[in-house]
């Protein structure tokens, strides 16, 4: 896989396109570009990514909740929010985001920001909750993995229900929902550069911006490869250590009995 | 008070359902309160243009459609290939050293012979190996970037190569998405044919099927029911990917809604129509996908792991 | 030490438990025996409330336990309860079980705990495996690991539901040794199984059970050689057998 990698970047896409990754030139003006939309990317994720589990995990235990209060309208959120394209999510969201908090909110809180950048803000929260919307099913087979004399048994020896909750079902479902949120994870960070298609600062957007400076800069205009080459990199890397890391994490957590499918 | 809590008891599902109905409309309302509020709702818009949106949408199910079925062509191929089976350099290289050793001791094998096998046998592992690997870089970076990246790639390579393409979006989003869900089944196939692979074709010889009627009758059989409910999820989230269309510059209800912009008049009409379209294919899709499951399965025989294929692996149930 | 008077349990249209009367004295060991579905296991259930009778009252020590203002949480300490599918907490070693309730439920503190864990499990022969996760262990360890856990709460009596049967025969023998074992110690116990040679040496009773209501009383002697019904009399002759 890494030599795959470091074979495509450095010696089959250069050979084909005609460019090189290790000129200065290039790096010269991209550098730039580069930090600040790599900056950008890791803010969006920093912002949507706990957001996202916190909403994933409350709907997902609110859809195996008897409750129905709680389990008919997660239903509805995340049939809502699965079925909709976060593309359109974004664009809505970014358009219509800031009138749904309320003006006191906004003047209070927000003052200090452009709108712009709220409803940018904004679109970041709608593609967590289309995200959360596949982690609550995630977190429901976790819970709904739980064999129900695990529950028995707690209650057997006097553990209170939230108690047998706290100590029994939440640690399984968080082992056995760690590898597929680490994909999960993965798919959250590639969906952060829709920002790009709005007004979002991020590295998909930064690089496209950069190719505006690329034709005055002397370089041959195939030298755009090699700008999506570093980005697809990026993002390659980004995945892939998010998903190794889940796993690492599951490793260490690791028990006998206790396993959730990989691939 | 005793009284009230055998009631609240005895009614509660009731009592229950309805709040839970309650907390439902309350928050549509509440949403459709502060877009809509005084405005009111624009229904003259909807009744002229919803026309419009509904064909938007049928442009991006024709792309996704197409696109899905050559996907299946590149994605069946590279996930076939994916299950060969082939070993490390150094393992091989160590197996050849023991049967080597194996023959050494049985005199009547002539070296040269043994020379001409090592050398085509290197070749041919060597082949499956690299062919495997490739398949298994392009799952890799399909998956591993992000689909805007893929297009912008691909628009950029009309650009430069062949120009009088470049206009062409919809062929452009096509192609690009063709490749993209090529990648995502490509796992799917892959994962259905290993899933079934082992043991089975062994037990059909064994009961005397041909090579090709155990194909036809053991291994497709269960192959195509774990592969069908996952293949459909993909086509859902091949849909909705299809909104990139729009960056190529299709005309598809998000341009429409890109017209719109320094007017908020419409906005909500629009939302709220694109989100009807959008939720009844998508909704309709994965109960289709649920029914298809619940159908086809067997007990015993199940890859969760490939269900939902845009990324979500479903853990295995404890046993 | 355990009465249960006229129990009645419904599970929808299913009339499950047809008026249950029962005593237990302290110290005694009664088996229950009965053809499946008949309602033994529900019956236990009902002892610690894991299952809430329809009607009818429990009695533990003489304190009605089905009543309301008593928490099913003090209920269940008193009574442990072994399962049939040993249900050891899969995400935890044997002695984190049993130190699990000891910690949360009784309050103590963890060095205490696990002093006292290391005690049962040494009683049920498993001091050396008090780090291996259940997954690590044979059926018939994990059930000596229940048995543990279940001790390790200081019940007043136990519950055992079909200890044996999800074990593979030559793991039976481990388990029964330490249930027999409890019983001369003088624990209170309710077993319901099949182990015909258990029940002979440890029963002070049995009781035999069809359709969800005691239809035979006795002790082994008698329940097993001189049944005075007819449905005693055919299903023994069918375990026997
Ligand atoms: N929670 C429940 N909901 C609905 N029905 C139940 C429930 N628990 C038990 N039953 C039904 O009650 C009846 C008695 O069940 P129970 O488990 O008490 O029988 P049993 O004598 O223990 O049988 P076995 O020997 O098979 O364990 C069965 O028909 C069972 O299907
Ligand atoms: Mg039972």
């Amino acid at each position: 896989m890494v030599v795959a990698g470091l074979l495509m970047a450095f010696v089959i896409l250069p050979a084909i396109f005609n460019f090189s990754l290790l000129s200065t030139q290039f790096w010269q003006i991209y550098t730039r570009f580069y930090i600040t939309g790599l900056f950008g990317t890791f803010f969006y994720v920093a912002l949507t990514l706990p957001l996202s589990v916190v909403l994933g995990f409350l709907m997902g235990w609110a859809r195996v909740s008897r409750i129905r209060i709680f389990r008919w309208p997660a239903s509805l959120y995340v049939n809502i929010f699965r079925g909709l394209p976060p593309l359109i999510l974004v664009i809505f969201a970014s358009l219509f985001g800031t009138s749904l908090i309320p003006q006191p909110i906004l003047d209070r809180f927000f003052a200090g920001f452009r709108r712009g950048d709220i409803a940018v803000g904004i679109a970041a929260i709608a593609i967590a909750m289309h995200s959360s919307a596949y982690q609550a099913e995630i977190f429901r087979a976790g819970f709904q993995s739980v064999p129900k004399g695990q529950v028995e048994a707690a209650q057997a020896l006097g553990l209170r229900s939230w108690q047998g909750m706290r100590h029994v079902i939440l640690p399984q479902t968080f082992r056995l929902s760690l590898p597929p949120l680490g994909n999960e994870f993965a798919v959250l960070i590639k969906d952060t550069s829709i920002l790009a298609g709005i007004a979002g600062t991020e590295l998909v957007a930064k690089s496209r911006d950069l190719l505006g400076v690329l034709s005055a800069s002397g370089l041959p205009i195939v030298w755009i490869f090699a700008v999506w080459t570093v980005v697809a990199i990026t993002y390659l890397v980004l995945t892939y250590s998010v998903t190794r890391g889940l796993r690492l994490l599951e490793r260490k957590f690791h028990t006998p009995g206790l396993e959730a499918i990989s691939l | 008070m005793a009284d009230l809590r055998k009631f609240l008891r005895e009614r509660w599902r009731y009592i229950d359902a309805m709040l839970a109905v309650a907390v439902i409309v309350g928050s549509l309302a509440y949403i459709y309160d502060l877009l809509v509020g005084s405005r009111g709702l624009d229904v003259a818009y909807i009744t002229r243009n919803y026309g419009l949106y509904v064909h938007a949408v049928l442009t991006n199910v024709y792309a996704t459609t197409i696109a899905f079925l050559v996907g299946m062509a590149i994605g069946f191929s590279v996930g076939w290939l994916r299950t060969a089976r082939t070993m490390p350099l150094a393992k091989f290289v160590l197996s050849l050293r023991a049967e080597r050793r194996a023959r050494s001791e049985d005199r009547e094998v002539i070296k040269a012979d043994s020379g001409f096998l090592i050398f085509f046998s290197l070749l041919w592992y060597g082949a499956k190996y690299v062919v495997r690997r490739i398949g298994d870089g392009f799952v890799e970076i399909i998956r591993g970037t992000p689909l805007y990246v893929q297009i912008l790639f691909a628009s950029s390579f009309f650009i430069v190569f062949l120009r009088e393409y470049a206009t062409e979006g919809l062929l452009i989003g096509i192609i690009t998405l063709a490749i993209n869900t090529g990648g995502y089944q490509a796992e799917i196939f892959r994962a259905g044919l290993q899933t079934v692979h082992s043991g089975q074709i062994e037990a059909a010889r064994a009961i005397g099927f041909s090579r090709l009627r155990a194909m036809r009758y053991v291994i497709l059989p269960q192959a195509l029911r774990l592969i069908i409910p996952p293949l459909t999820n993909e086509y859902i989230g091949l849909f909705k990917a299809s909104t990139f269309l729009f960056v190529l510059g299709v005309q598809t209800e998000i341009s429409y809604i890109a017209l719109h912009e320094g007017y908020a008049g419409d906005v909500f009409e629009i939302f709220a129509m694109v989100t009807a379209i959008f939720l009844a294919i998508t909704v309709t899709l994965s109960f289709v996908v649920q029914s298809l499951e619940r159908r086809f399965r067997i007990p015993g025989l199940g890859i969760e792991a490939v269900r939902k294929p845009r990324g979500v692996k479903m853990p295995a149930p404890v046993a | 030490m355990i009465r249960v008077n006229d129990v009645q349990k419904h599970f929808g249209a299913l009339h499950v438990l047809r008026g249950i009367t029962f005593e237990v004295q302290k110290g005694e060991a009664i088996v229950i025996i009965g053809p499946s579905g008949s309602g033994k296991s529900t019956l236990l259930r009902c002892i610690n409330l894991l299952v809430e009778p329809d009607s009818g009252q429990v009695f533990i020590d003489g304190v009605q336990v089905n009543r309301h203002g008593i928490r099913h949480e003090w209920v269940r300490q008193q009574v442990g309860m072994v399962f049939q599918s040993f249900n050891l907490f899969t995400h935890l070693t044997a002695i984190d079980n049993v130190t699990l309730g000891l910690t949360r439920v009784k309050g103590m503190t963890h060095d205490k705990a696990v002093e006292k864990a290391r005690e049962l499990l040494a009683r049920v022969g498993l001091a050396a495996k008090e780090n291996s996760y259940p997954a690590e262990l044979s059926g018939g360890q994990q059930q000596r690991v229940a048995i543990a856990r279940a001790l390790a709460m200081d019940p007043k009596a136990m519950l055992f539901d079909e200890p044996t049967s999800a074990l593979d025969p030559e793991y039976i023998r481990e388990v029964l040794d330490v249930m027999t074992a409890l019983a001369r110690e003088g624990m209170t116990m309710i077993v319901v199984t099949h182990e015909m040679g258990f029940a002979s040496n440890v029963a002070s009773r049995i009781l035999f059970m069809d359709a969800g209501k005691i239809v035979e009383e006795g002790s082994a002697e008698q329940i097993f050689h001189r049944p005075k019904e007819e449905r005693t009399r055919s299903f023994v002759s069918k375990i026997l057998r």
